[in-house]
């Protein structure tokens, strides 16, 4: 009995072995068909299968016959679906290749003359990369200085691109237009910081040419910055520096459904005044600047976002200047309010809209002897933009926005401008103009090839004023034609309507918008993602219809013209996870007639050569230390060459040199900074120490002159050696 | 007729314990893997992990989206991200690592009170630190906050604190860490390992030798070579012929000894 229950099994066993199952072998392979290892292949719906050996290949046995779907996956590829039929018993063999996403075209989706921070692989800067550029302050603004297209001649904030002046660098916030993010703002951009928090982004995206049909009433440059939709985690954040104090903390609900931020700072420089040697009776008050900031953000569903930000800054300085007419403070305060309210959502699988409504107030006062004055601009955006995937090769971008602009300027104004004394005659002047402009885009990313992408739009704007309507066609193009190697290019006509102030001064408004026409071609060699990039690229623009001073009637009329032309080389190394640097060179030839110019004379920001050279090393785990280098060619400036005795009003009259026909020395600075990483009552703190211009370079940034004009004085920035400590502290 | 009783018995316990192990395709598969998975990750096999790999992503296709299945992929991609390390080969660091992450997120997503997968997540924050040191604050807060859920959720696990231990034994004192403070929680780990239950059979139930294999890697250290060997015994006692003790606490011990 026990031998045939035995026996009865047995065969049983041998039967199923020997009936039923069907093998399955095969090899799978990937890229150049070189074989993968430890890829997987399933019969869906069962846990039959086999993994790869490292020779790619694999063999299973399965129950299972009829016709059945095998799913192969593998971490580095996309999966792939096949059916067979199987015969109990049979063997079949089944060999697949595997492939990888449609990652390798979006990698290379990144416009000619673009440098972008964020998640993404294409990465030139990290946040952690900015707060550490010697030199830069932990300043956005100052560290994308340090890339090619850029020109850093003026030490404060603002960003100059490729000759032309600030204004024409537009800075977007999620949508929202910024104009003025800066504290310590002044003509002379010596000190100005921008209040953008570099931590709170999540992508940065610098262009200074060649730019997408998105973006409108921008002449140069754009810096696209989009913030987090939500806090990444609860937490808070405390600084505590030699001349500035500040606090954030971040809040993330449980659900992930709420988030808010909020960050305060101040500036208290008086001990760092003193430390660094400057004279305190220079000043009068003592520079001093606040700001609140915050964010509230929902998420209502998993596809859709609301944010609120908000910001608010003042500040306020009086600086001692001694001038051919008068020696006094230079006084000066503002305060700025900012406010963006952002909703996004997915519509279906393939759609994303946003919207934002945005407004800003700025107040500017300043007073120097005569000259008094208060200026209030106020900016209020709707802006609509879709985003629709087509299909797997074209990305429909799309959108609208309506922009309102209201300023106003009132006080005294100097009758000639270099008479400055407080009993001189002076224009009571109360200017107030608003306009209106309407801007529609559209534009097709579509990936013609797996290595070639091509991006035509087109956009419009209408502004109410000027009653002048413009239509910019724009094309740019990415073409990865070997491994680690890409060609980009763009083309496109961009304009900017002049500034109300400019209108201010016309007859009937009759200003055309200020006229680009951008040609970029550049080449890119990118090993290992960012580990060793090198870029090239040539640029020519040529200018229309710029703003220019009628010398007879001293009206403003658009008959201004320009070029520029220049290249811009880039080097980035990440050499170990030690080291890193990176070098950039801008060769640039700007030359313009604008504004007061009477013939073409070099740009306002014709920087001839400017080169960078910026390093970072980790010396241990815990302490970092940097360098930054930076070398050009002095700005060009407009000489004066004497004074005619005014014996009216017993002043003298300067005698100008052609426009920007003079240039200041040769600009060099070099910073270092130490970073220590450390822990605090059991929580992560950081202190920084850094040196501004080690060397003590005296770099100017403007000449004064005596009563009469025969005596000229260097004024010497005001970056002079200087010593700054922090200590940040996380909990 | 006793006789029959008895056997009649034994048949029915056998088929009870037949049916609770093999009570599904889905169990089964499961306690095969996890069995395998204690094996491979002893001997730090790369090849057979990778076997194991491919055995729990056919599990999925049992239970779809399974939480604890991907629990234990996110924990062979990041044994798979440590022995990456250990070849110096940047780019599987980072492979592993990520696809550990985005592993342990899907697990929390569908099952938001599992200790266990929070304190593999903080693990697998820290590992970041070999290829991203730049996003610093970005993993202090992620591994923080995937420690504290952890906490929150299971103050008694004894894994929170074998890893807990592990990330402050690599980190260098002057930034929080140091062999004396890892050894406290080493000490820790082992005490809550011996009230440990794991909730059934799938349930993680590793790191017992490791968290006295430690203690005895912290005494190694401290030059306390007899208090080491105690530690070994213990750990052998509770893992007998422990491939982490045999192959990574030993030969530290033989070391030092010398």
């Amino acid at each position: 009995m026990k031998t045939l229950i035995v026996t009865i099994f047995l065969s049983f066993v041998t039967l199923t072995a020997l009936g039923q199952d069907a093998k399955i072998t095969g090899k799978i392979t990937g890229e150049k068909n070189l074989p993968l290892n430890g890829a997987n292949v399933v019969i869906e719906g069962t846990i039959d299968g086999a993994t790869t050996d490292s020779t790619g290949y694999y063999e299973f046995e399965t129950s299972k016959n009829g016709s059945q779907s095998l799913l192969f996956t593998d971490i580095d590829y996309n999966e792939k679906r096949q059916t067979v039929v199987i015969e109990a018993g049979k063997t079949i063999e089944l060999n697949v290749q595997l492939k990888k996403g449609e990652v390798e075209t979006e990698e290379i989706i990144v416009t000619a003359s673009s440098f972008t921070s964020g998640q993404q692989s294409q990465v030139t800067i990290t946040p952690l990369e900015i707060v550490r550029i010697p030199g830069s302050d932990g300043d956005l603004f100052r560290a994308i200085t340090t890339f090619p297209g850029s020109n850093q001649v003026d030490e404060g904030s603002r960003i100059t691109v490729r000759g032309g002046d600030a204004n024409e660098v537009l800075t977007i916030l999620d949508q929202a237009s910024l104009y003025n993010p800066f504290i310590f703002d002044d003509d002379f951009n010596t000190s100005s910081y921008t209040t953008i928090n570099p931590w709170g982004l999540r992508g940065i995206n610098f262009s200074s040419g060649g730019f997408s049909a998105k973006f409108g009433n921008v002449l140069s440059a754009v810096l696209d910055l989009k913030s987090y939709e939500m806090p990444q985690g609860t937490g808070g954040f405390a600084w505590l520096g030699l001349a500035n104090v500040g606090l954030s903390g971040v809040f993330l609900s449980n659900n992930k459904k709420f988030g808010a931020t909020v960050d305060i700072g101040q500036t208290i420089l008086e001990p760092y005044f003193k430390l660094n040697g400057y004279l305190t009776e220079s000043y009068n008050p003592i520079p001093l600047a606040r700001g609140i900031g915050g964010t509230l953000a929902y998420k209502p569903s998993t596809s859709s976002n609301i944010k609120f930000i908000f910001d608010y800054s003042d500040d306020k300085i009086g600086v001692r200047n001694t001038g051919p007419s008068f020696d006094g403070f230079f006084n000066s305060g503002s305060k700025t309010v900012f406010g963006n309210l952002k909703y996004s959502a997915g519509i279906g699988s393939s759609t994303y809209m946003s919207m934002g409504l945005s407004y800003s107030n700025h107040k500017d006062d300043v007073s120097y002897g005569v000259l008094n004055t208060v200026t209030y601009q106020l900016y209020s955006k709707y802006r609509l933009d879709f985003t629709h995937k087509l299909s797997g090769k074209v990305d429909i971008n799309t959108g609208a926005e309506y922009e309102y602009n209201d300023d106003s300027f009132e006080g005294r104004v100097p009758q000639f401008s270099y008479n400055l004394r407080n009993d001189a005659p002076y224009f009571d002047i109360n200017s107030r103009n608003h306009t209106g402009r309407v801007g529609v885009y559209a534009e097709a990313q579509i990936k013609l090839f797996k290595r070639f992408f091509l991006i035509p739009g087109v956009r419009t704007d209408y502004h109410t004023l000027s009653k002048k309507n413009v239509v910019d066609p724009r094309l740019s193009m990415g073409w990865k034609f070997a491994k680690n190697q890409i060609v980009r290019g763009a083309v496109g006509l961009y304009h900017q309507y002049p500034r109300l102030e400019y209108y201010a001064q016309t007859n009937n408004f009759e200003l055309k918008p200020e006229q680009a026409t951008h040609y970029i071609l550049g080449y890119e060699y990118n090993l290992n993602e960012g580990l060793f990039l090198f870029r090239v690229e040539g640029y020519y623009k040529d200018y229309k219809n710029l703003v220019l001073r009628d010398q007879n009637n001293f009206l403003y009329n658009s008959t201004g013209k320009g070029f520029a032309r220049g290249v811009d080389v880039f080097l980035k190394s990440s050499v170990t996870n030690k080291y890193s640097t990176w070098i950039s060179y801008a060769y640039t030839d700007s030359k313009r007639m604008q504004y007061d110019a009477i013939k073409q004379s070099p740009a306002n920001y014709d920087i001839t050569h400017n080169l960078t050279f910026v390093a970072s090393y980790n010396i241990s785990d815990v302490i970092t230390t940097g360098l930054t280098y930076r070398l050009s060619t002095g700005k060009p400036f407009t000489p004066i060459t004497g004074g005619v005795f005014d014996s009216t009003y017993n002043v003298y009259e300067p005698m100008y040199a052609d426009y920007n026909s003079g240039r200041f020395p040769t600009y060099h600075r070099m910073d270092v900074n130490f970073q220590y990483i450390f822990s605090l009552f059991g929580r992560f703190a950081i202190a920084v120490f850094q040196i501004n211009n080690i060397l003590g370079n005296k770099n100017l940034y403007d000449y004064t002159y005596s009563t009469d004009y025969k005596e000229r004085k260097e004024i010497i920035t005001t970056n002079k050696r200087q010593f700054y400590l922090g200590l940040g502290l996380q909990f | 007729m006793k006789k029959t009783l008895f056997t009649l018995l034994v048949l029915i316990i056998g088929f009870v314990q037949i049916s609770n192990l093999y009570a599904d395709d889905y169990t089964d598969a499961m306690l095969k893997a996890i069995k395998k998975m204690g094996e491979a990750s002893d001997k730090n096999d790369k090849a057979a992990l990778l076997k194991l790999r491919g055995d729990f992503e056919r599990i999925l296709q049992l239970k779809k989206n399974e939480w604890m299945v991907n629990y234990y992929l996110g924990s062979i991609d990041y044994m798979l991200s440590r022995s990456a390390a250990e070849e110096k080969n940047n780019d599987d660091v980072k492979k592993y690592t990520e696809s550990a992450i985005s592993l342990f997120d899907k697990c929390t997503d569908m099952k938001d009170d599992f200790a266990d997968a929070y304190v593999m997540k903080m693990a697998a924050q820290g590992n970041r630190w070999q290829y991203e040191p730049a996003k610093m604050n970005d993993i202090i807060a992620k591994s923080t906050e995937a420690k504290d859920k952890a906490y929150k959720l299971e103050p008694e696990n004894p894994r929170y604190y074998l890893i807990d231990g592990y990330m402050t034994f690599y980190t260098p004192e002057s930034f929080g860490g140091g062999v004396d403070k890892a050894q406290t929680m080493f000490e820790k780990s082992w005490e809550y390992f011996k009230t440990y239950k794991p909730k059934d059979e799938t349930y993680p139930n590793w790191g017992n030798d490791q968290a006295a294999g430690m203690v005895a890697m912290c005494y190694i250290k401290n030059d306390k070579m007899e208090d080491a060997k105690k530690w070994i015994d213990m750990a052998n006692e509770v893992k007998p012929e422990s491939n982490f003790i045999k192959g990574f606490v030993m030969p530290e011990y033989e070391k030092n000894k010398k």
